[in-house]
C-alpha cells in the first residue's frame, strides 16, 4: 500500500472554524468533546462554589431553600452527564483509534452527531434556571417529588430536565455503538484483542455498560415525563404507582453508570503507570478481566442505594457489592506493581496518576464500609456519602482526567504543557480536594444529612463545614495554574515531538498532532507496547537500552 | 510494512473509513453490527417500560383496572382492529426477509416488490393502531386513565413510535433502491434495516402476548 | 517529555517545601491558639466515629462500625504504605536510562491478592449479615406502637394502642396524635427501657427518619408503610435526641426537624394518658355550620359575634389560599377555617408584624378534609402575620384597623 508523505515545504494547515463545526475527524471531534466537557466542569463547579458558600457558616446567608436544591441538583448534572461522562468519551475518541491503528471511528458522521447532542442539552439546561427555576429534586430526581405532587407544579425546569438527559444518553448510546464497532472491526492486523492497550479494553468495557444501561434511565425519564405531564401513574402511589419502582429502574442505570464515569480513567491511568515506570503495566490479563468482572458485577448492585427503602432484599445486594472490591483491589494492586521495581520519573501525569491510586483506595475503603448494610443504616445520605462519591469520582476521575490531560496534550496540540505550572496544579488540587472532602466523613458520621441549605449551629458542624468551604476554593484557585498552563503552552510551548515520554502504544508512532488520517505507517503489532517494542527490539524482556532516549 | 495491507474494497465515500466495512479478512459488515448493537440497547429501552408493566401489574390487587366512567373494568379487544394489524405485522417480516433475500441474489425485482410491500403494511398496521387508539379514548382508556391506561399507551405508543422510525428507514431503502444504489454485493443498509423490523415485530409479538393474551388478575 | 533531571530535583523541592510550611503552619497555629493538642486529637479521632449508641440495635451497628473500621484503617495504611515507599523507593536517579526488569507478572502474587481480599469481604459481609439480622428483628409484642407521619413539612407522631398492629397506613387509628415535633412539650416521648415500634407514613412524598444517636434511618415511603423497632436504654431516660429528615422532601427538607424524648417507662404511661384527656376536654370552638370532624360535644364557648361575617381561610396543597386579609380592630371576630389537605393537618395561628413575630392566637390544629370555626380575641389595629403552626411556609399578611 503506498505510503503518503507530506512535502517537507508544506505549510502548517490551520483549519478554519467551519472546518471544525462540521468535521468528522475523530481526533477534532474527541478535542471538541473535551472543550465542551471543560466549559461545564467549571460551571459545575462554581455551582459547587455556590453550594459551600452557603454551608460554611451556620445560618441561611445567601439563597433560598428552593434556590440551593436548584444548586446542588445542576451541579451533580452537569458533572456528571456533561462533564465526566462525555470527556472520558472524548478521551476515547481522540486516543482510541489511534491505540489500534485505525484511521478513523467506524461511523464518523455519527460520531459527530453525538458530540454536537451536547452542547444542545446543555444549553437546555442552562435555560431551565430562567424558566421558574431549574430541576430541585437532586440529580437522582425521585418520585413522587420529582412528579411535583401534592405540591402545585414547580415549573418546566424538571421536564428540560428530563428532555436533556434524554439527549445526552442517546449521545451516550451512539458513541458506545461507534466505540464497539471501531474496537471490534478496526483493529489494525496483528493487534489482537489481548494485544489491545488497557485503555482501548477499558472504553470497551465502558461502552457495553453504557449500551446496555443507559436506554433504561431512559426509559425512567419518560416515565417520570408521562407522570408530570400526562396524568400518567407509573410512580404516583395515590394512583396505583410505585415510588420505590422510579428507584429501582433509576439506579439500574445509575450504578453501572459510575462504573462508566471511572473505567476510562482507569484505564489512561494504567497507560501513564507503564511508561513513566518504564515497565510493562503488571498483570496485563487479570487486569482485563477485573475489568470485565467489574462491568458485569456493576449491574447487580444498583439496590444498595436503596438500603434504607426497607424494599430491598439486603443480603443479595451487600454481598456482591463487597465482591466488587476484590477485582478494584487486584487492579490496584496491579498499578502498585507497576510502579515496583520501576524507575519512576515524577511528571506531572505521573503525579496525577499516583493522587488517583490513593484517593480512589478512600473511596474504595469508605464505599466497602458503606457496603455494610446496618452501617449503611446510618450512614445512608449523610455527607459521609458525599465524601465516598467525590473521592471516588474527583479523587479518582477527575485526577485520571487531569494525568491524560498532561500526558496527551503534547499529542493533540505538538506542545508540551509546563511541568512546574503543572506541579503546582496538583499540589493545590490535591490540598484542596482533601481538605474540602475528608472532613466530610466526620459530618456524615455525627450526622449532617446531605442536601440540606443549613444546619443548626449547635449541631457541631461548624468548623467542619468552613474548613470544607476553604477546601472548595482552592481547589478553584488550582483552575489558575490550569488555564494559564493551557494558555501558555498552545503559544509558546515547547514542541513535542512524535514521541516525548516515550510511549508504549501506537499513538505515538505518528506525529503530534496526528494527520487527519493517523498514520502513514504502522510499526509490527506483537505485543501490547508495540512501539516500545519498536524502539527496544523485539526481545525487550529485560533488555537494556540500545540507544539512550531522546532527552526533551 | 506493504505486506501488511488490508486490501480494501472500493470506498463510495469520502471519509477514510468509508471502504472499511467489508474487510478482506471477512467478518460481519460494520453498518450490521452497528445496528445489532443498537438494538440491544432497545431491547433495554423496552425492558425499563416491560419491568415497569409487570411491576404496576403486580401491585394491583384488581387487573385490569375499573374504568371510573363505567365502574367496570377496562377491557382490550383483540378484534377488530388489533389482531389483524398484528398478522398483517407478522406477515411484514416476511416479506422484508424475502426481499433481503432477494438483493442478495442480485434479484432487484423481488426485493423492491417485498420492500415495497413492507412499507405499506408498516403504514397500514400504524393506521390501524391509531384507529384503536381513538376508540379506546371514546371508552374512557386514556394516559391519565390510572396505572390500566398509562402503561398500555407508554407501551404501545412507544411500539409505535418505533414501527413509525422503521417505517421512514424502509421509504429510504425503498428510495434508494429505486435510485439503483444496491447490489448483491453492496446492501448493508437493507441488511441493517430488516434487522430493525424483524426486532420491532418481535418486540409487537411479545407486547401483544403480556397486555392482550395475559389473563387478569382478581376479577370476576 | 522525559523529566529532565533538572525537574525532577524542583519537583522534590516543591513537595518539600510544601510540607515544611504546612508544618510550621501547624505548629504556629497550636502555639499561638493554644489548641489544646491533645484534646483535640482526641476529638479528631472520636469524630471517625458514629455518636455514642443509645438504642440495643444501635450498639451493634457501633461495633460493627468498629470492626470494619478498624480493618478499613489497615488495608489504608498497608496499601498507602505501599504506594508512597513505591515512590519513594524506586524513583528514577538522574542519568540512569538502563530499562529496568520488564515483568509482566507475577502468578503467585495474583492468586494470593485475589484471594486474601475475597477472604476478608467474606467475612466483613458474615458479621454484617449477623448484625442485620439483630437490628431488624421485629418482636412479637413490642410495647409501644407509634406511627411517624412525615409531610411537606413537618413530623407528628400517632401513639397507637398496643393491641392492634396496622396492616397499613389507612388503617390507623391513634389514640393521641403529637402535632408539634420539636421544642416545649413536642417531640416523640418513648419509654426507655421497653420495645417501641415505629411505623412510618407519608401523605405526600418519600421523606426518611433519621436520629443520629439511633445509628438508624430508614425512609417513609408514600404508598408503603415501613416499620421497624428500637428499645433506648434504660440509662438514657430524660436524654433527649435530635432527629431530622434525611431523604430530599422540597423546599421545606431542612426544617424537619424532631426531638426524641426518652422518659422512664412510668413517665411516659402518665405523659401519655395526660394528654389523651387534655386531648378529648378542650374546648372545641362555637358551631357555625358545619360540625367539628372531631364529633366532640358542642357548647358555645364565646357568645357569637353579631354584625362582622366570619373571615374565610382555605389551605390546599400546602397553602392558605388566600394571601391578604383584613379583620376589625378592638372586635374579636370569627374566622372560618376550611382545611382541604386530606390528612394534613393545618391551623390558623395569628402572629404580631410578621410570622416569626409574638403569637396572639393560635387555633386548633386538625387534619383535613374538615372546617373548624376560631373565636379570635379581639386584636389592636396595625399589621399581623397568619401562619400555619404546623407548616410555617404557609403563611398571609392580616391587616386589622
Amino acid at each position: 500500500m503506498a505510503t503518503t508523505v507530506l512535502h517537507p515545504a508544506a505549510p502548517a494547515y490551520r483549519s478554519t472554524l467551519y472546518e471544525w463545526v462540521t468535521t468528522t475527524d475523530h481526533k477534532k471531534i474527541g478535542i471538541m468533546y473535551l472543550l465542551n466537557s471543560f466549559l461545564f466542569f467549571f460551571l459545575g463547579g462554581l455551582l459547587a462554589l455556590g453550594v459551600r458558600v452557603e454551608l460554611a457558616q451556620p445560618g441561611l446567608q445567601f439563597v433560598t431553600d428552593s434556590t440551593y436544591n436548584e444548586l446542588f441538583t445542576m451541579h451533580a448534572t452537569f458533572m456528571i452527564f456533561l462533564f465526566i461522562i462525555p470527556i472520558l468519551a472524548g478521551f476515547g475518541n481522540y486516543i482510541v483509534p489511534l491505540q489500534i491503528g485505525a484511521p478513523d471511528v467506524a461511523f464518523p458522521r455519527i460520531n459527530a452527531l453525538s458530540l454536537w447532542m451536547l452542547p444542545l442539552a446543555g444549553v437546555l439546561l442552562i435555560l431551565s434556571f430562567f424558566t421558574g427555576g431549574s430541576a430541585a429534586a437532586g440529580w437522582t430526581s425521585y418520585a413522587p417529588l420529582s412528579e411535583d405532587r401534592p405540591l402545585a407544579a414547580l415549573g418546566p425546569g424538571q421536564d428540560l430536565w428530563i428532555v436533556a438527559v434524554v439527549f445526552i444518553g442517546t449521545s451516550s448510546i451512539l458513541g458506545a455503538v461507534n466505540f464497539l464497532v471501531t474496537i471490534f472491526k478496526l483493529r489494525a492486523p496483528g493487534m489482537t484483542l489481548f494485544r489491545m492497550p488497557i485503555m482501548v479494553w477499558t472504553v470497551l468495557v465502558t461502552s457495553v455498560l453504557v449500551l446496555l444501561a443507559t436506554p433504561v434511565i431512559t426509559s425512567a425519564l419518560i416515565m417520570l415525563f408521562i407522570d408530570r405531564n400526562y396524568g400518567g401513574s407509573f410512580f404516583d402511589p395515590a394512583n396505583g404507582g410505585d415510588a420505590i419502582l422510579y428507584q429501582n429502574i433509576f439506579w439500574f442505570y445509575s450504578h453501572p453508570a459510575v462504573y462508566i464515569m471511572v473505567l476510562p480513567a482507569m484505564g489512561m491511568i494504567s497507560e501513564i503507570l507503564p511508561v513513566f515506570s518504564r515497565k510493562p503495566l503488571f498483570g496485563y490479563k487479570a487486569f482485563v478481566f477485573a475489568t470485565a468482572g467489574i462491568g458485569a458485577l456493576g449491574f447487580s448492585v444498583w439496590a444498595h442505594h436503596m438500603f434504607t427503602t426497607g424494599a430491598v432484599y439486603l443480603p443479595f445486594f451487600s454481598l456482591m457489592t463487597f465482591l466488587i472490591a476484590v477485582p478494584t483491589g487486584v487492579k490496584m494492586f496491579n498499578w502498585i506493581f507497576t510502579l515496583w521495581r520501576g524507575k519512576l520519573r515524577l511528571s506531572t501525569p505521573l503525579l496525577f496518576a499516583l493522587g488517583f491510586l490513593s484517593m480512589f483506595l478512600i473511596g474504595g475503603i469508605n464505599g466497602a464500609i458503606s457496603a455494610a448494610v446496618p452501617v449503611d443504616f446510618a450512614l445512608h445520605d449523610t455527607y459521609w456519602v458525599v465524601s465516598h462519591l467525590h473521592y471516588v469520582l474527583f479523587g479518582g476521575s477527575v485526577f485520571g482526567v487531569m494525568a491524560g490531560l498532561y500526558y496527551w496534550f503534547p499529542k493533540m496540540t505538538g506542545r508540551m504543557l509546563n511541568e512546574s505550572l503543572g506541579k503546582i496544579q496538583f499540589v493545590l488540587m490535591f490540598i484542596g480536594f482533601n481538605l474540602t472532602f475528608f472532613p466530610m466523613h466526620q459530618l456524615g458520621l455525627s450526622g449532617m444529612p446531605r442536601r440540606i441549605a443549613d444546619y443548626a449551629s449547635t449541631a457541631g458542624w461548624n468548623e467542619l463545614n468552613l474548613a470544607a468551604t476553604i477546601g472548595g476554593f482552592l481547589i478553584a484557585t488550582s483552575m489558575i495554574p490550569l488555564l494559564w498552563n493551557v494558555f501558555l503552552s498552545l503559544r509558546s510551548g515547547k514542541p513535542a515531538g512524535d514521541d516525548p515520554w516515550e510511549g508504549n502504544t501506537l499513538e505515538w508512532a505518528t506525529s503530534s498532532p496526528p494527520p487527519p488520517y493517523n498514520f502513514d505507517h504502522l510499526p509490527e503489532i506483537r505485543s501490547e507496547r508495540p512501539v516500545f517494542d519498536a524502539r527496544y527490539g523485539p526481545r525487550s524482556h529485560g533488555a537494556t537500552a540500545t540507544a539512550a532516549p531522546a532527552e526533551h | 510494512m506493504a505486506s501488511d495491507s488490508r486490501a480494501l474494497t472500493t470506498s463510495t465515500e469520502q471519509s477514510p473509513v468509508g471502504g472499511l466495512s467489508h474487510d478482506a479478512r471477512g467478518g460481519i459488515s460494520n453498518v450490521v453490527l452497528g445496528m445489532l448493537l443498537f438494538l440491544t440497547s432497545e431491547v433495554m429501552f423496552f425492558g425499563g417500560l416491560f419491568a415497569a408493566y409487570f411491576n404496576v401489574r403486580a401491585n394491583s390487587p384488581l387487573w385490569p383496572t375499573i374504568n371510573p366512567e363505567t365502574n367496570q373494568q377496562f377491557h382490550l379487544d383483540i378484534l377488530p382492529l388489533v389482531g389483524p394489524a398484528t398478522v398483517l405485522l407478522i406477515l411484514s417480516s416476511f416479506t422484508c426477509q424475502m426481499a433481503v433475500w432477494g438483493i442478495r441474489r442480485g434479484d432487484r425485482t423481488a426485493f423492491l416488490r417485498n420492500i415495497a410491500v413492507t412499507f405499506a403494511i408498516g403504514v397500514i398496521f400504524l393506521l390501524m393502531q391509531a384507529t384503536d387508539y381513538v376508540a379506546l379514548g371514546s371508552e374512557g382508556m386514556t394516559l391519565s386513565a390510572g396505572t390500566f391506561g398509562t402503561t398500555y399507551f407508554t407501551l404501545t405508543g412507544f411500539h409505535g413510535a418505533h414501527v413509525f422510525g422503521g417505517a421512514i428507514m424502509l421509504g429510504v431503502v425503498l428510495y434508494r433502491g429505486l435510485a439503483g444504489q444496491f447490489s448483491a454485493r453492496h446492501h448493508d443498509a437493507v441488511e441493517a434495516v430488516s434487522l430493525y423490523w424483524h426486532f420491532v415485530d418481535i418486540v409487537w409479538i411479545l407486547l401483544f402476548s403480556l397486555l392482550y393474551l395475559l389473563p387478569g388478575k382478581g376479577g370476576p | 517529555m522525559a523529566s529532565s533531571p533538572r525537574t525532577g530535583r524542583s519537583s522534590a523541592a516543591i513537595g518539600a517545601l510544601v510540607v515544611g510550611a504546612l508544618l510550621v503552619l501547624g505548629v504556629v497555629v497550636v502555639v499561638v491558639g493554644k489548641v489544646d493538642v491533645g484534646g483535640a486529637g482526641e476529638q479528631i479521632v472520636s469524630s471517625l466515629y458514629p455518636p455514642p449508641a443509645v438504642t440495643d440495635r444501635a450498639v451493634h451497628i457501633r461495633d460493627l462500625y468498629n470492626t470494619v473500621f478498624a480493618i478499613a484503617v489497615v488495608i489504608f495504611f498497608v496499601v498507602e504504605g505501599l504506594i508512597v515507599w513505591t515512590v519513594l523507593r524506586y524513583r528514577r536517579k538522574p542519568g540512569d536510562d538502563e530499562l529496568p526488569a520488564q515483568t509482566h507478572g507475577n502468578a503467585v502474587a495474583e492468586v494470593v491478592w485475589t484471594v486474601v481480599p475475597t477472604i476478608i469481604v467474606a467475612f466483613m459481609f458474615v458479621i454484617s449479615w449477623q448484625t442485620l439480622n439483630s437490628v431488624e428483628a421485629i418482636s412479637a409484642e413490642p410495647q409501644t406502637k407509634v406511627a411517624a407521619v412525615a409531610g411537606q413539612f413537618q413530623w407528628q407522631f400517632a401513639y397507637l394502642d398496643p393491641n392492634v398492629t396496622p396492616a397499613k397506613c389507612e388503617d390507623i387509628k391513634p389514640t393521641y396524635t403529637q402535632f408539634t415535633p420539636t421544642g416545649e412539650g413536642g417531640g416523640l416521648y418513648v419509654p426507655a427501657g421497653r420495645t417501641v415500634q415505629l411505623f412510618l407514613c407519608s401523605p405526600d412524598v418519600i421523606h426518611a427518619f433519621y436520629v443520629p444517636q439511633f445509628l438508624f434511618k430508614r425512609d417513609v415511603v408514600p404508598g408503603r408503610m415501613n416499620t421497624f423497632e428500637f428499645t433506648i436504654d434504660e440509662a438514657d431516660a430524660g436524654s433527649t435526641f435530635r432527629g431530622q429528615c434525611a431523604e430530599l422532601c422540597g423546599a421545606g427538607h431542612r426544617v424537619m426537624l424532631f426531638d426524641v424524648h426518652a422518659v422512664s417507662g412510668s413517665d411516659f404511661d402518665a405523659w401519655l394518658q395526660k394528654q389523651i384527656a387534655a386531648a378529648s376536654a378542650s374546648p372545641p370552638p362555637a358551631p357555625s355550620g358545619e360540625p367539628a370532624s372531631s364529633g366532640g360535644p358542642q357548647p358555645s364557648g364565646q357568645p357569637p359575634v353579631q354584625g362582622e361575617p366570619p373571615l374565610q381561610i382555605s389551605a390546599f396543597n400546602i397553602a392558605f389560599e388566600q394571601t391578604a386579609l383584613q379583620a376589625p380592630a378592638e372586635k374579636p371576630f370569627k374566622i372560618d377555617f376550611d382545611n382541604k389537605d386530606s390528612g394534613t393537618p393545618h391551623n390558623v395561628a395569628i402572629h404580631e408584624g410578621s410570622p416569626t413575630g409574638a403569637e396572639v392566637f393560635k387555633g386548633e390544629i386538625f387534619p383535613g378534609p374538615a372546617k373548624k370555626t376560631y373565636d379570635v380575641p379581639a386584636l389592636k389595629a396595625g399589621s399581623y402575620a397568619f401562619v400555619c403552626t404546623v407548616h410555617p411556609t404557609m403563611t398571609g399578611t392580616l391587616t386589622v384597623q
